[in-house]
């Protein structure tokens, strides 16, 4: 260790020590905590039973029998992964379009996008039944151009529009942000070399923008897979995401099957980002 | 004159790599002393090390006889001049140069006169409501002399302040600290990479390399008489060749025997023999001492720079004849220009124009300036 | 201004439409004449004038605003020191493991972190015995813990964007380390402490999922309290509140831009230097901030009443709370003991989504409260398991006058020793005459008609679902054979293709819109529904022979702390004024002879809801228990519990 001048050093530990202390006790033990009710019964006497549970219950659907959790696990990565790229496409463009503007321009754009986020939000997926449903202002709209009613509340499109509605300025902020600070210049040296506007966008922009398509993805992924009021809302409760897993065990008072679907879940989000972050880390050489 | 500032065996590393290595350094009041190295060298760190920023793993330092490592940064006499000058953005040019003397809850007239003898000083004049980040490099540079000087430290400490400019500016920044140090009568330290800079400017250089001092001196002896191959090579152009030192005042080298103005080393001991570029005649073939083809020729305005293949040995040498390439030529050398040093660990690492470019030379300057700290 | 080129700007526009649509949805239904979310009745500025009349909501912005504020400004304080002390590491190990720690709850789902603080929280609360684990503090610690990582990713940039020896030069023109940073670092990380404020109060006052696992005794925030309005419904209030904070955000926007700080998460490409002027406004809002901040907390710690505070623990949209015209009971009971008993005293007053909602949190340890209104199995339930404490019934003496036999000794509590009866109802089914041929109505069988396929409403709640499938088997809804409850999952799974959606609170918005044509649900809000269905929609109504027969009633459970000032309590609900209030905001049946017998209180429900609520009080009892639900066991409830997810996930 380096040495330091004895009052800076103690500075500095000072200025840390809060942190510190409160990251171990409110971040790091209270995980211990998930894992020890996903170990323990009801008497907090240790049982695998929890996290065999997960993995071996089974239910009838449609005549087949499948595992249980499973099922509504894979549910709800889809679904997450669904509204993520939904959210990647439509959102990187736009912080794209952003990153170009004016400054002034850049500046409104970016408090219009940011506006929603500060509105409730079970009372925006609340307004968004008003719009959605067989008989909500869409199909008033579409049936006034003579279009035919459609129906989306209740489907997996609903709950799609639910998710990238709520979570599509997450996506679109870190993306911007690292976009805002390309040099033009690198463009220019690739239309020099001879590359074409999509050659330009999947050689350069695109891999430079990449940590922040990561965090956007990350910001995105992780709320969407885990959400358990926009399926009850916007899927008509048809939909039985991992998120209303949990919340259904939580309410049923049974807390620790409930930490031990938390404690699943979390092992394969960190293992999906530290995937993640490998890849990001080797496109980064290539 | 007065000892002001004396290091004893001070020693650093960070992580296991030794940046100082036992430094013994005196510096004295009213001296424009510089540390000279290559980055990595340990100057800044020893620059740091005064200023209070860094603690030496061993040794000490004094300050007029105090120790001075038991004191803070704000606490010591000193102050500093920062390579990227760390100008308070978020203040002023005025407020900038008072910042010091608000600290120290001066009373207003007495800061608003004191600044503006600074800004005099640095010829700043009318630039008080200025933002310091509208104003260049060389402006900028001023400004954070100003503010150091204001609060009148005994010390002041200069980490690579010239480094960031360009040429032309940078000489007459030069001069100007030079000026400014003589009207001020503090003692500067000064850290550069640049040996032109180093020379012209002080009173005193220390020459470092890996963490430990390679000479101390004047300028002109530091030329004239380096004491190994790495100062000989880092100040100024050199050809450094592997010689014996047949008996006092009688080296030979290319297999020639030479007269030189050294003595007391032993008999037949193995030596680095220093000739400077500038110091070598040109002299039709079958009169040089030494004989060589000419490889390669650079005319550089108040002079041609010609390399000169001799048993496989590139010499450098500065001439205002013009020769060319291919052609052969012949040395000849007074006595007086050659040095002789004793063996060192650099040796045969310096001095050999085999693959010398001008280009080169130039890129790992300008390498230099982005590496240190 | 726009400078981008025609079809980017048609995109974008789609985009803005996208994220504006709701919010214009909002805006212009908080205007709405009626009840409804969905049917817009003409304009009018009802719902504001009934906001700011709801003590309890505004309460709870009162609260969120003070939970926002204060986890805003405590997590932006601590987390620039973090970064500040992250910065400076030198140590690659203790850098990572900062790294990492510090993104576990931005990797971590809310869900996650909010359920592994609770587990924490409940688990440390019953190890030192606490009465409460879960309060305010704790959804303040919650709120700081996910807010910290936000303000240190914003200020380490910034940190590691300046110039290094900016600190340095400070101390060495003679500054203290502590002088060099308040002068020098912190004007230059300023852009970033702002966003990282900026985005820890956003997300703060955003926070629903943490904010409903850490949340406890009477601390409610709007998002919570808006979640437990599911049983009864969100109204254009909540409508009228956001459109309220929107133009707010607007104004605070405009001036922020004013005041030159940028927008969250957007770095400001050139660097200014701010004028005397900006610095100034800088400084008096940062000011104001932290008066306004200090004061609340101040008036958390000091203010905090001398006088008896009274937890009252109900379902959302349960109690006649003054909006809409109606009476105050809270404010009247406030009023009322200081007459009696002649002292101050507070009501808290919070709420519940369900049954199973209220009796985790109790169960937990994690929440104190003095009277609770759980429905009847529930009370079963806690009864047995030692949660109920027995009432001083001479502390309620309006109960002999007011309760008759029909809802004495009563299954749940047969000695009536636990309860007092606040509402009863009973589940019925809501049909739309538009939609639906009389023929089909009468019984069960409606819901599972192939010729409404598609319009069915199912409740979203394992018990009332299976009871629906259970009524029409025949079946006993407190049966504790596995296999009678498969064959009610099978017939529900048979019903899932016809059902369009399976509800709580929405069903008012989907009935009265003409959205469904059927539902099952409780007697009395179908006359909410009729009160603002669409001119389109003609609701009715009737009662199946074998149906849920529930009561809601009062008790007092042992983690209660102000016993007599409860009984005292549950005494004033009994009186008339009151009683009557409540009566007719909830529109469920009232066991309280006051109410049902008083003339006025008949004619402002109106005939038909006077037919249907109150039949024969005497066939009531028995049909009572009959029917109604009883406490399953454990082993049951999870059957229960299991075979509804399975079919969810059909």
């Amino acid at each position: 260790m380096r040495k330091e001048n004895k009052g800076l050093a103690a500075v500095r530990r000072a200025v840390l020590a809060p942190y510190g202390v409160w990251s171990m006790i409110f971040i790091v033990v209270p995980l211990f905590f998930v894992a020890y009710y996903a170990f323990t019964d009801s008497s907090f006497r240790f049982t695998t039973e929890n996290v065999t549970r997960f993995f071996t219950a089974t239910s009838t659907v449609g005549g087949a029998t499948v595992h249980t959790y499973l099922l509504i696990f894979w549910r709800s990565l889809k679904l997450a992964i669904i509204s993520t790229a939904i959210c990647l496409l439509l959102g990187y463009p736009i912080a794209y379009i952003l990153s170009r503007a004016s400054d002034r321009t850049q500046k409104i754009l970016i408090t219009l996008i940011m506006i929603p986020m500060w509105m409730n939000f079970l009372i925006r997926t609340y307004a968004w039944m008003t719009i959605l449903q067989d008989t909500g202002i869409l199909n008033g709209l579409l049936a006034k151009i003579g279009l035919g009613p459609v129906h989306i509340i209740g489907t997996e499109t609903a709950v799609v529009i639910g998710m990238v509605y709520d979570y599509f300025p997450y996506m679109i902020l870190p993306i911007y942000s690292v976009m805002a600070k390309l040099d033009m210049k690198l463009v220019e040296a690739a239309r020099d070399l001879g590359c074409n506007g999509w050659n330009v966008l999947r050689r350069v922009i695109f891999p430079l923008s990449l940590p922040g398509v990561i965090s956007g993805v990350t910001m995105v992924l992780i709320p969407s897979i885990s959400t358990f009021y926009i399926s009850q809302k916007l899927g008509n409760g048809k939909f039985y995401l991992i998120g209303d897993a949990i919340e259904g065990q939580y309410v049923a008072n049974n807390l620790h099957f409930a930490a031990a679907i938390a404690l699943l879940l979390m092992v394969v989000l960190l293992v999906c980002m530290a995937l993640m972050q490998r890849y990001a880390n080797k496109r980064a050489f290539v | 004159m007065r000892k002001i500032i004396e290091l004893k065996g001070i020693t650093k590393s960070f992580d296991g790599d030794v940046v100082l290595d036992h430094i013994d350094l005196d510096i004295y009041d009213n001296e424009f002393i510089t540390l000279l190295g290559p980055s990595g060298c340990g100057k800044t760190t020893t620059l740091r090390i005064i200023a209070g920023f860094e603690q030496p793993d061993s040794g000490t330092v004094t300050f007029l006889g105090e120790d001075l490592l038991s004191l803070p940064p704000h606490k010591r006499n000193v102050n500093t001049v920062f390579q990227r000058y760390a100008l308070f953005p978020h203040l002023n040019v005025y407020e900038n140069i008072a910042f010091p003397l608000r600290v120290k809850k001066a009373p207003n007239d007495e800061i608003d006169t004191q600044v503006h003898e600074m800004l005099k000083l640095v010829a700043l004049e009318g630039f008080e409501k200025r933002s310091v980040t509208s104003l260049s490099g060389g402006q900028q540079q001023r400004v954070a002399i100003a503010r150091a000087l204001v609060s009148r430290p005994k010390v002041l400490l200069l980490d690579e302040p010239l480094a960031a400019l360009d040429a032309k500016l940078r000489k007459d920044m030069q001069l100007e600290l030079h000026k400014i140090q003589r009207a001020s009568g503090i003692t500067f330290i000064f850290v550069t990479h640049d040996q032109e800079e180093a020379l012209s400017m002080s009173d005193t250089v220390v020459v470092m390399a890996e963490g430990k001092i390679q000479q101390i001196g004047t300028p002109v002896d530091i030329y004239n008489e380096p004491q190994n191959a790495f100062v000989a090579d880092f100040i100024g152009e050199s050809n450094i060749l592997n010689g014996v030192m047949l008996e006092d005042r009688k080296v030979r080298f290319h297999g020639h025997v030479f007269e030189c103005v050294d003595a007391g080393f032993g008999k037949n001991e193995p030596v680095d023999v220093v000739v400077r570029p500038e110091d070598v005649d040109i002299v039709p073939e079958e009169k040089g001492m030494l004989r060589g083809v000419v490889t390669g020729v650079t005319f550089l305005g108040v002079h041609y720079e010609i390399i000169v293949d001799v048993q496989g040995f590139k010499w450098m040498i500065q001439t205002t004849d013009f020769v060319d390439v291919d052609e052969h030529i012949g040395l000849y050398i007074e006595p007086d220009a050659i040095q002789i040093m004793k063996k060192s660990k650099y040796s045969g690492m310096f001095g050999d124009y085999s693959s010398f470019s001008n280009e080169f030379d130039e890129l790992s300057d300008a390498e230099a300036e982005v590496e240190e700290e | 201004m726009f400078t981008i080129k025609l079809s980017a700007k048609i995109y974008t526009a789609l985009i803005l439409v996208f994220l504006f649509a709701p919010i214009v949805i909002l805006l212009v239904f908080s205007f709405n004449a009626s009840k409804s979310l969905s049917v817009m009745q003409g304009g009018s500025l009802y719902w504001y004038r009934e906001l700011f009349r709801d003590a309890e909501t505004l309460g709870a912005v009162r609260n969120t605003l003070l939970l926002a504020i204060t986890a805003a400004v405590v997590s932006t304080v601590m987390g620039t020191a973090a970064a500040v002390g992250i910065h400076r590491l030198r140590s690659r190990y203790l850098r990572l493991a900062y790294d990492t720690v510090t993104n576990i709850p931005m990797i971590n789902p809310d869900i996650i972190t909010g359920i592994s603080l609770m587990l924490m929280f409940v688990f440390v609360g019953r190890l030192f015995g606490a009465a409460t684990s879960l309060n305010f503090w704790t959804m303040l610690i919650a709120h700081i813990t996910f807010c910290l990582p936000y303000v240190i990713l914003q200020v380490l940039p910034k940190l590691q964007q300046m110039d290094s020896s900016l600190p340095e030069a400070a101390m060495d023109l003679g500054c203290t380390p502590l002088k060099a940073f308040l002068k020098v670092e912190i004007p230059e990380i300023m852009p970033g402490i702002v966003t990282g404020l900026i985005m820890a109060f956003t997300l703060s006052l955003d926070d629903f999922v943490i904010s409903y696992f850490t949340s406890g005794n009477g601390f409610e925030t709007l998002p919570i309290r808006i979640y437990n309005m599911t049983k009864k419904t969100v109204t254009p209030k909540m409508y009228a509140l956001s459109t309220i904070i929107f133009f707010t955000i607007l104004a605070l926007l405009i001036m922020s831009n004013l005041i030159d700080t940028t927008a969250p998460g957007v770095e400001r490409p050139e660097k200014k230097v701010r004028t005397a002027e900006q610095k100034k406004r800088l400084r008096i809002a940062g000011g104001i901030g932290v008066v306004l901040a200090a004061g609340m907390i101040a008036v958390m710690i000091i203010g905090a009443p001398d006088r008896p505070v009274l937890n009252v623990y109900n379902w959302g949209e349960y109690i006649s709370d003054g909006s809409e015209d109606s009476f105050n009971t809270i404010k009247g009971f406030e009023k009322w003991y200081k007459e009696n008993y002649g002292s101050e005293v507070e009501v808290n007053y919070s709420t519940f989504a369900s049954n199973e909602d209220m009796y985790s949190k109790i169960a937990s340890g994690a929440v104190s409260y003095d009277v609770i209104i759980p429905s009847d199995y529930m009370i079963a339930r806690m009864r047995e398991e030692g949660m109920l404490l027995p009432l001083d019934k001479d502390n309620i003496p309006n109960y002999d006058e007011c309760i008759g036999e029909s809802f004495r000794g009563l299954y749940y509590d047969p000695e009536d020793l636990y309860t007092v009866p606040y509402t009863y109802s009973f589940v019925g089914v809501i049909w739309d005459a538009e939609q639906v041929d009389e023929e089909d109505t009468g019984d069960w069988d409606l819901l599972w008609n192939e010729k409404y396929r598609g319009n069915i409403l199912q409740f979203n709640n394992s018990r009332d679902a299976f009871a629906t499938a259970q009524y029409k088997l025949g079946l006993d809804v407190n049966n504790t054979d596995p296999a009678e409850w498969r064959a009610a999952l099978e017939e529900l799974k048979a019903q899932q293709p016809l059902v369009k959606s399976y509800v709580m609170d929405e069903i008012y918005n989907m009935m009265e819109s003409g959205e469904a044509a059927i539902a099952s649900y409780y007697a009395g809000d179908y006359f909410t529904m009729v009160d603002s269905e669409a001119d389109t929609v003609d609701l009715q109504f009737y009662v199946p022979e074998r149906t849920n027969y529930f009561i809601d009633a009062m008790c007092i459970p042992s983690c209660c702390q102000q016993k007599e000032l409860a009984e005292a309590f549950i005494n004033y609900m009994l009186e008339e004024e009151p009683a009557i209030a409540n009566a007719e905001y909830i529109m469920y049946g009232c066991p309280n002879r006051l109410v049902y017998e008083n003339e006025d209180y008949a004619e402002e429900m109106g005939e038909e809801a006077m037919e249907i609520l109150y039949p024969d009080l005497d066939q009531f009892a028995e049909k009572f228990n009959e029917f109604a639900y009883r406490n399953l066991d454990s082993q049951t409830l999870d059957l229960v519990n299991t075979l509804w997810e399975e079919l969810k996930i059909n």
